[in-house]
């Protein structure tokens, strides 16, 4: 018996051998022609699993995620002024989870644009479009503008008074550029200047042109991307961990952990539109265009706050879209104009201010164009809001640079050298046994919160004044609520400084090593 | 040095046993959310968003799975903040999603 089942069980063995054989046979010739085992991507470092170096990834995502929805949309979707609306309004009130289908697709794409937003700033904060990737951030920028031009040309298509009024603006607004681009960006995307053949060019740019040229580009940057690598951290690898150093896989470790982002970024957009879904505003006409004030969508706020000031309309027009022009060509060119070597944040001081007023001015620029819709802004206004922002931007990066690098340098000389602390200027302290880096990151986490809110607060102020001058309803209100938040922020801001300068000494002592700070 | 080693055994789960009952259940729960996603009245005014919260569900858990097995695979060990997040992010959906269905 048991002899019998010994037999059995060594010919199940040779079967098993048998199957492995063929089957590693078969698995060996594929894996010789298609070089299935050979890891075609360069590894990624250990530390780069961090939200903030996949942010371009998760735009990707988006763009799937609206290439999906918009697939479907276009089933239905007929790019004819009679029957743009008529076919949106059927995908809501019809088609199975059309309301879902088209607040995905809006929200995905809003979502596209801030994560494209935060990855060039991100980028541009840690100096990857530093040698050797000047040309990964040319390409980046311009499937920036690509992606906005998706929602430019987008923003048309369901053809409602809203959409078509701001997009006429925004074609008109082109006129005053100068001349040889102006005819061909009219010509472009306008055509013979008729409705249908201005939906048509939109719907065409919209579904086939720019994708297909950010799909080129994306393939383009991904190669450059796996030339170069993931960019190393400002602080170089060495003061790393070798844990952090080592190398892992593409697959599965990087996917699977850009699946988990992925997942999480897609139920961000499903509970967001559950929350808020969707309403189609009314169909265009002209007759009603007259009566609602054109506003662009978001993202286009702050270019349209720049041209209500009372300096750039009219005549004013071209000098403030070659302002506009200006920062983008800035941008693009930035690895030609930043081109120092040093990569560390602590060193670029200048740089990361100026990054830091460029987002601070877009964001109060495009709070405060969504607060006064069609009202021209005076020029005093603008100047006192604008030069505010940036003054309030300067100051809190100046004491964020000496909080951070300038408060805390007696630690970090004691790291340096390993050892007991380096003696400091006479005025200065020995500094607290504290987690510096937390305490450095916090403190400059509560001071950029507090600098938004002063800039959103002093805004909203100046708004309050300009409406208690209209006699607009509820302005007093308002007012007092923003010079409420305003006095806070101010407090809160004293109270930071306070905090900080407990962890030294006493407030005139700090005082002191703040001066002899500022003569160093 | 026990004192620490006690407080990390707490934070994490070491099993490979433990990790594929958890990879297990959170199948489990996808594969319940796709089967109320078919089931759900795509012409219904309110099932949108209970197609939206069980869809966010999947999502969620096919996350998780992935966490799981990107953590054990590289550290030997799951920590138990994001299970716990995952588990109680989806609990909410499903409840949110039983009260629209109601």
């Amino acid at each position: 018996m048991s002899d019998t089942t010994s037999e059995g069980g060594h010919q199940e063995d040779k079967a098993d051998r048998g199957r492995n054989s063929v089957a590693a046979r078969a698995m060996g010739w594929f894996d010789s022609r298609l070089g299935l085992s050979h890891q075609m991507l360069r590894p990624a470092p250990q530390y780069s699993i961090n939200p903030f170096y996949w942010l371009g990834a998760l735009a990707t995502v988006a763009f799937v995620i609206q290439g999906v929805t918009g697939g479907i949309m276009m089933l239905y979707y007929v790019p004819s002024p009679t029957q743009a609306y008529a076919s949106t309004l059927y995908i809501f009130q019809n088609v199975s989870y059309g309301t879902f289908l088209q607040t995905i697709h809006l929200y995905t794409a809003y979502a596209m644009i801030m994560l494209a937003f935060m990855h060039m700033m991100r980028g541009y904060f840690v100096s990857v479009h530093k040698k050797p990737r000047e040309l990964m951030w040319i390409t980046g920028m311009v499937m920036g503008f690509i992606t906005l031009g998706f929602g430019f040309t987008g923003y048309l298509l369901p053809w409602t008074i809203v959409s078509k009024s701001a997009t006429d603006v925004g074609i008109g607004m082109m006129g005053a550029l100068p001349q040889p681009l102006a005819s061909f960006l009219t010509f472009l995307i306008v055509g013979s200047g008729s409705d249908a053949g201005e939906l048509l060019r939109f719907f065409d740019l919209h579904v086939v042109v720019l994708p297909a040229v950010l799909l080129v580009l994306l393939v383009v940057k991904m190669y450059m991307l796996e030339a170069h690598g993931v960019s190393e951290p400002t602080t170089g690898t060495e003061s790393l961990p070798p844990k952090k150093r080592r190398l892992i896989p593409i697959f599965p470790d990087v996917s699977f952990y850009l699946v988990e982002l992925a997942a999480l970024f897609g139920s961000a957009v499903i509970i967001i539109s559950v929350i808020f879904p969707l309403t189609l505003p009314p169909e265009y006409s002209a007759s009603l265009a007259g009566q609602s004030v054109s506003q662009p969508d978001w993202y286009f706020l702050w270019v349209y706050q720049i041209l209500k000031i009372s300096a750039f309309e009219e005549a004013g027009l071209s000098v403030a879209l070659s302002v506009v022009t200006l920062v983008f060509i800035v941008l693009i060119f930035l690895p030609f104009i930043d081109r120092g070597k040093t990569r560390s944040i602590r060193r670029r001081m200048v740089y990361v201010t100026l990054g830091a007023i460029f987002v601070a001015e877009v964001a109060v620029l495009a709070l405060w164009g969504y607060l006064t819709p069609g009202i021209a802004i005076p020029n005093e206004t603008a100047g006192l809001v604008l030069g505010g922002t940036a003054l309030l931007v300067t100051l809190g990066s100046v004491f964020a640079y000496k909080a951070v690098f300038g408060g805390l340098r007696g630690l970090a000389k004691k790291t340096e050298h390993g050892g007991a602390p380096v003696a400091q200027t006479p005025s200065l302290v020995a500094p607290r046994a504290v987690s510096s880096r937390s305490a450095a990151l916090w403190t400059a986490g509560i001071f950029i919160c507090l600098l938004v809110a002063g800039a959103f607060f002093i805004g909203n102020s100046i708004d309050g004044v300009i409406a208690l001058r209209l006699g607009t309803a509820a302005a007093l209100q308002s007012f007092a609520v923003s010079l409420a938040g305003l006095s806070l922020t101010v407090i809160g801001t004293m109270f930071m400084l306070y905090r900080l300068d407990l962890g030294t000494g006493s407030i005139r002592r700090r005082v002191r090593a703040f001066e002899l700070g500022w003569r160093e | 040095m026990n004192a620490e080693k006690s407080v990390s055994d707490r934070n994490t789960i070491v099993t490979e046993r433990m990790a594929l009952r958890i990879v297990s259940l959170l199948l489990l729960v996808a594969a319940i959310s796709v089967f109320v996603l078919w089931s759900v009245n795509p012409v219904g005014s309110g099932s949108e968003s209970t197609f939206a919260l069980y869809l966010a569900v999947d999502l969620v858990s096919v996350g998780m799975v992935s966490y799981v097995q990107r953590a054990v695979a590289r550290e030997g060990r799951i920590s138990r903040a994001p299970l716990a997040a995952g588990s109680f992010f989806i609990l909410f959906l499903v409840v949110a999603g039983l009260y629209l269905l109601s």
